[in-house]
């Protein structure tokens, strides 16, 4: 009996996963394999998709700005973070508060404020596209680093630091980042993928990536923007894997 | 290795309405270890980190010798530092951990990893070169986060509260290390405690602190028998306060006149002030003027608690093998065998 209740909650998170991810996906993916009228599977629309022209170019661009995104992201939330869980600041709730806003913030108000506020030059490059993802992923990207920044001895690491002649910036990129590794390959996760997959704020600010060139496809030809879809499904994936093993864990290894 | 004398002038740090450092003065010679001690919140940490560059004061200099480095930021003051928690890189190997100063300071691999066994040689972990701190004891992480903080030849090795976090035996014996590595390596260092014990052990001089200030620096036992204040006499080893009436240059305690020692030419009620090993005990039925309350045995010594007659609590330090017949309840004859005694 002990197994059983043991084994409940993970039979229940499995029926769940498998609900609401699993299935769909599995749905999608045999949708995608389906040979429209003349019935039965093939793998024609993937090769479809791999042939068109727009499909490496658009999934280049959106990849290169989402890791453009997720730079900003670590350039900008990691000392921030950092001074604010040093300085022990006032402002900390107050910024963990502003961080929530993207998510109340309708994103057409983010798009309108954009085309309003920023200057022309900004608006004429599909770059002002990464400071906006920023600010959507920006609820996401900060309570992955302040919840590795919490966990860790950060004060006394980085006065170690410190004292031992690395400069602020050394002791952030030599120990703090290592040290909160996993936090950072969350952060990077979250924001590459939110990323890749933005449609509204793009759309509105008449831009064209990945996401929208799908969309596009798929009034013509729906089975094969399915499967240009399962094919992008694995592109975050392989970068974020990427990620991981770009930097490996020394000490597990070490004591393994 | 440093070669300039450390020099604190009129330091101030306050945080809020806590005033940390009030004017403090301090001189560090060099070559030489002072520990500062003193209560929680005297400012002995605050001291340190102004040292260090990790606090800015409010007001006054650090100097080096000539050299004023109040401005200088941290990572180019070249102050090797142990902390009191454990503060390990847990991503580096020991090895990674004891180089990382001379990686800052861009010396090449191979040296720095000849530097790094060097060290870690010296303070016995050469074997551990290549594990990570995870897998150490906590001992082994204070003894290679000194090996890190010595790696680079620091100007001052600032020592905060380095073995609070260690059981006894282990306190005892890198405490003793560390004496050891300041006296061979000839490193001007700053310690920092509230333990007096590890102070006066391991120190050529102590700082007493109270309220931001220097109360008085001193060698150790210098310290312990010319306490200059009543918190310093107070704070360093134990003390008894026994009341007594002064006349003068005099003080009558116990039945018995002794000279003052810090004599103020008061007239009327004092308390003199006796440290347990200048007080007998010796068991008596008759003459008794105290009973004994405890007895703990402490290995060579035994530590009498006793009670006058008056009700006065007073402690002795008595050799164990004439401490038999001391037992809580005996009437006992309490004298003061010190020729002076200080007066509060």
């Amino acid at each position: 009996m002990k197994l059983g209740k043991l084994n409940l909650p993970l039979i229940i998170t499995l029926l769940l996963f498998g609900a609401f991810v699993v299935i769909p996906m599995g749905s999608a993916f045999e949708y995608s394999i389906r040979r429209g009228l003349e019935g039965g599977y093939g793998l024609q629309n993937y090769l479809w998709a791999v042939r068109e022209e727009d499909f490496s170019y658009y999934l280049i661009r959106s990849t290169w700005l989402s890791a453009v995104t997720v730079l900003i992201t670590l350039v900008i939330l990691v000392p921030t973070l950092t001074w604010i869980h040093l300085s022990n600041s006032k402002l900390r709730e107050l910024i963990d508060g502003l961080s929530l806003l993207p998510l109340v913030i309708p994103v057409v108000a983010f798009a309108v404020g954009a085309q309003i506020s920023f200057p022309e030059f900004i608006q004429s490059s599909v770059m002002e596209l990464p400071f906006l993802y920023f600010i959507l992923a920006l609820p996401y990207a900060y309570r992955a680093l302040d919840i590795g920044l919490k966990a860790i001895p950060l004060k006394t690491l980085s006065e170690a630091a410190r004292s031992a002649g690395a400069s602020w910036l050394r002791a952030i990129v030599i120990v703090i980042l290592p040290v909160i590794r996993s936090a950072v390959t969350a952060t990077i996760a979250l924001t590459f993928a939110l990323s890749i997959g933005e449609f509204t704020m793009t759309v509105l600010l008449h831009w064209d990536t990945f996401p929208t060139w799908v969309t596009y496809v798929a009034q013509d030809n729906l089975l094969g923007a399915i499967a240009i879809s399962m094919i992008a499904l694995l592109v975050p994936f392989v970068l974020i894997s990427l990620v991981a093993l770009l930097t490996p864990e020394k000490e597990i290894k070490e004591s393994n | 290795m440093s070669k300039e004398n450390l020099i604190l002038q009129s330091i101030s740090k306050r945080f809020g309405a806590v005033h940390a450092l009030d004017n403090f003065d301090l001189e560090v010679k060099v070559g030489e270890l002072v520990a500062l001690l003193g209560p929680s919140g005297c400012g002995k940490t605050t001291a340190l980190r102004v040292v260090a560059g990790l606090e800015r004061q409010d007001s006054g200099a650090v100097k080096l010798g000539g050299r004023d480095i109040t401005n200088v930021p941290a990572h180019l003051r070249n102050m090797g530092m142990v902390f009191q928690a454990y503060s390990l890189f847990p991503n580096l190997s020991v090895e990674e951990n004891v180089a990382f100063g001379l990686q800052m300071r861009k010396v090449n691999k191979r040296d720095r990893q000849k530097k790094a066994g060097e060290l870690l040689e010296l303070v016995g972990l050469n074997t551990q070169h290549k594990r990570f701190p995870h897998q150490l004891s906590g001992g082994q992480q204070q003894r290679v986060a000194l090996a890190r903080a010595l790696a680079f030849e620091p100007e001052i090795l600032l020592l905060d509260e380095p073995l609070s976090a260690l059981d006894a035996q282990v306190r005892s014996n890198l405490r003793e290390e560390i004496r050891r590595l300041q006296l061979s390596l000839g490193t001007t260092a700053l310690f920092v405690t509230h333990d007096q014990e590890e102070a006066m052990a391991i120190s050529d001089r102590v700082g007493v602190m109270s309220h931001g200030k220097l109360e008085q620096i001193a060698s150790p036992d210098s310290l312990y028998n010319n306490p200059a204040t009543e918190f310093v006499a107070g704070f360093v080893g134990v003390m008894n306060y026994i009341p007594g009436y002064q006349n003068g240059k005099s003080v009558s305690i116990l039945g018995s006149d002794f000279k003052v020692k810090n004599s103020s030419g008061h007239q009327g009620a004092t308390s003199a002030l006796v440290r347990p090993e200048s007080i007998t005990v010796v068991a008596k039925e008759n003459s008794s003027n105290a009973v004994v309350v405890t007895r703990s045995f402490l290995g060579a010594s035994s530590r009498i608690l006793c009670k006058t007659l008056d009700g006065t609590l007073i402690q002795a330090l008595v050799p164990s093998e004439e401490s038999s017949e001391l037992i809580p309840g005996a009437k006992v004859q309490v004298k003061i065998s010190a020729n002076e005694v200080l007066v509060s």
